[in-house]
């Protein structure tokens, strides 16, 4: 095949992979945000937190598939405590005091990591199966960036029929739109906030896991790909999952294709994107919610 | 007699705080003047906003695009323009961010909440990034530094940290009054109005979007002349010192810290959190623990923030102190 077509289209694998790993941050800051009201500023450190918990279960068992299965559910057993000890006792101060909480909280578990893991950026082994290259169609891929892609499809699929075809989703899908109406109902509500605190703290916990072997562990690693989630969010609309993924997916596409061609003004296009989708519909794309 | 009394103590404090203002460089050196000065810089930053947040119920996530606007603005004009005096540099500054802000404004007065803080999170980012690409206008990574800096009195301020210190709170402190005194105004009672219910005062008859602009615009050019007065001080702008998202949040946390609502809650969060700052530089490394225990109690424990706490406990006071005055009566 055409040496250019195949790097193109490898490029286009690489935004596809970052796409998706920005959505399953996202979605769960997407799903906590429609729900709750709360923007959880701890959440990218929730994601960088599972990428840690991933490297010191692979520095003691060896196996990235023990990590990709334990480090995601010991960050959601943190993000339920998190959501148990702290945000349900400040509802009473309103959405701004719980942003500023959350950023307490974030700003505590990054000074923890740094004490623990020391502040060098630690790498973390592709297991044997996914390093390498795979042939397909005369073109070659690393085979780890089709494992992301896949994953995240699977959580996705997971996700939708969670949402759209249970019981659960349907109580969730109501209290996005109306909590106070749900829990007059005689749904316990603080129970559904805090499983949904925690599947969306595990989507950022496998999105960490899944990112650790491609960017390395840092503790810097919160802020770069976290603030990129954030704006994804803000650009699909709020309380929104399809405009998540659609935008997700642009946003991949346009640091892998920016990188390549204007590599000096890749991180303005996002921001370009963002700051013209929101002139013309402040709420983001899909955004229902004011 | 009694209010007499009161106005009494009133004028001799402000007299009393205005000497200690005046002769602070003799008495305390310049290290703790260069205190005094970065505090009433992030005071005005911290007030600009609080006009638009707790007056005004407008959140934005991207009140650090004025501050940098007000550095760079001066901080190119006086790299550019020779002979130029610090005064019309300092105006061009806050020129820079009131422009910025009129071009805006037409987009932001409609929206409000949420809408509001991400169009802010994204021109800031905008605005950030722009600064750190265009490295033949703004110096990239490494900012405007060096520009010249001409005094009133002296050839230049560099050398002469007394004179930059009476500058910088000759300003701001101008720039604090004018703020305290705007929200006496019945247009300051306006945006109250509009916080908490801008329909009601629609059916009055004002006209909602064009406050909200008057406002957002005064904001823009106090953090305009806050962030002037920074990058002259320090003789550095940079897109991480003035434009980062870390300078939007600063006074966020500020006024979280101080109390929202209250007028002097912001100045009070500031203080606090350069306490902190000072402290934590010569006592631990990791800024972010206490910061964010800090944080997480503030919102826990004092919703209010301090100003809040101070209220709760002078009523507290006074309850006991009448109670046990009662009790006197009675025995």
């Amino acid at each position: 095949m055409n040496p250019t077509v195949s790097m193109y289209l490898s490029q286009g694998i690489h935004g596809i992979a970052y796409g998706m790993i920005l959505f399953l941050i996202a979605s769960g800051l997407n799903i906590i945000f429609g729900m709750m009201g709360i923007l959880n500023m701890a959440h990218a450190v929730f994601f960088m937190l599972a990428g840690y918990f991933c490297y010191q279960v692979v520095t003691l068992t060896g196996s990235f598939w023990v990590g990709l299965l334990v480090a995601p559910l010991l960050t959601a057993v943190l993000g339920v405590l998190m959501e148990r000890l702290f945000l349900r006792r400040a509802q009473k101060v309103g959405h701004f005091g719980e942003l500023i909480l959350t950023m307490g909280i974030g700003s505590v578990i990054v000074a923890a990591i740094k004490k623990i893991w020391g502040t060098e950026s630690l790498p973390l082994q592709m297991p044997g199966m996914l390093s390498g290259m795979v042939n397909i169609a005369g073109m070659s891929y690393p085979v780890y960036r089709l494992f992301v892609i896949g994953l995240a499809l699977l959580i996705l699929v997971f996700m939708m029929l969670l949402l759209y075809r249970t019981r659960l989703g349907k109580i969730v899908r109501a209290a996005v739109s109306d909590r106070d109406m749900v829990n007059a109902l005689g749904i316990n509500i603080n129970l559904v906030f805090m499983f949904v605190f925690g599947v969306g703290t595990w989507m950022a916990g496998v999105a960490g896991v899944a990112i650790a072997p491609i960017l390395t562990v840092f503790p810097g690693l919160a802020d770069q790909v976290g603030m990129d989630a954030f704006i994804v969010v803000v650009t699909g609309g709020f309380g929104s999952l399809a405009g998540a993924f659609i935008v997700s997916i642009i946003f991949g596409l346009l640091s892998s294709y920016g990188v390549q061609f204007v590599s000096q003004f890749a991180p303005v296009l996002m921001v370009v994107f963002m700051a013209i989708v929101l002139a013309f519909r402040p709420n983001g794309l899909f955004g229902v919610k004011g | 007699m009694r209010t007499m009394n009161k106005k009494l103590t009133s004028v001799v404090l402000w007299g009393f705080f205005l000497a200690v203002l005046a002769f602070f460089p003799q008495v305390f050196g310049v290290y703790y003047s260069n205190m005094v000065v970065t505090l009433a810089i992030f005071s005005v930053f911290a007030l600009s906003l609080n006009m638009l947040m707790g007056y005004t119920g407008l959140l934005s996530f991207g009140h650090a695009m004025y501050f940098g606007f007000g550095g760079y603005g001066t901080a190119l004009a006086l790299k550019h323009i020779p002979g130029l005096g610090i005064l019309p540099a300092i105006g061009l500054g806050m020129l820079a961010a009131v422009v910025l802000a009129l071009v805006l404004c037409p987009l932001v007065v409609r929206v409000s909440g949420t809408a509001f803080a991400m169009l802010h999170l994204a021109f800031g980012q905008l605005l950030y990034v722009l600064a750190l690409k265009l490295y033949f206008v703004t110096g990239g990574e490494d900012g405007i530094a060096n520009f010249p800096v001409p005094g009133l009195l002296t050839e230049s301020l560099k050398t002469a940290p007394a004179h930059m210190y009476y500058l910088a709170v000759i300003v701001l402190g101008v720039c604090i009054w004018l703020m305290w005194f705007l929200t006496k105004t019945p247009f300051g009672q306006i945006q109250v109005g509009i916080r908490d219910n801008a329909k009601r005062i629609d059916y009055l008859g004002f006209k909602v979007p064009q406050s909200k602009a008057v406002i957002y615009t005064l904001s823009a050019l106090f953090a305009g002349v806050a962030g002037s007065i920074y990058g002259i001080s320090h003789n550095l702008v940079s897109a991480d010192g003035s434009l980062g998202i870390g300078m939007s949040f600063a006074p966020i946390v500020s006024i979280m810290i101080g109390g929202v609502g209250s007028f002097f809650g912001p100045i009070v969060g500031v203080a606090i959190f350069q306490l902190v700052d000072e402290l934590i530089l010569r006592y631990t490394e990791s800024t972010e623990l206490v910061m964010g225990v800090i944080l997480v109690t503030v919102v826990m424990f004092m919703p209010r923030g301090f100003m809040g706490l101070w209220d709760t406990l002078k009523i507290k006071i006074k309850a006991r102190w009448a109670a046990g005055a009662g009790m006197e009566k009675t025995s």
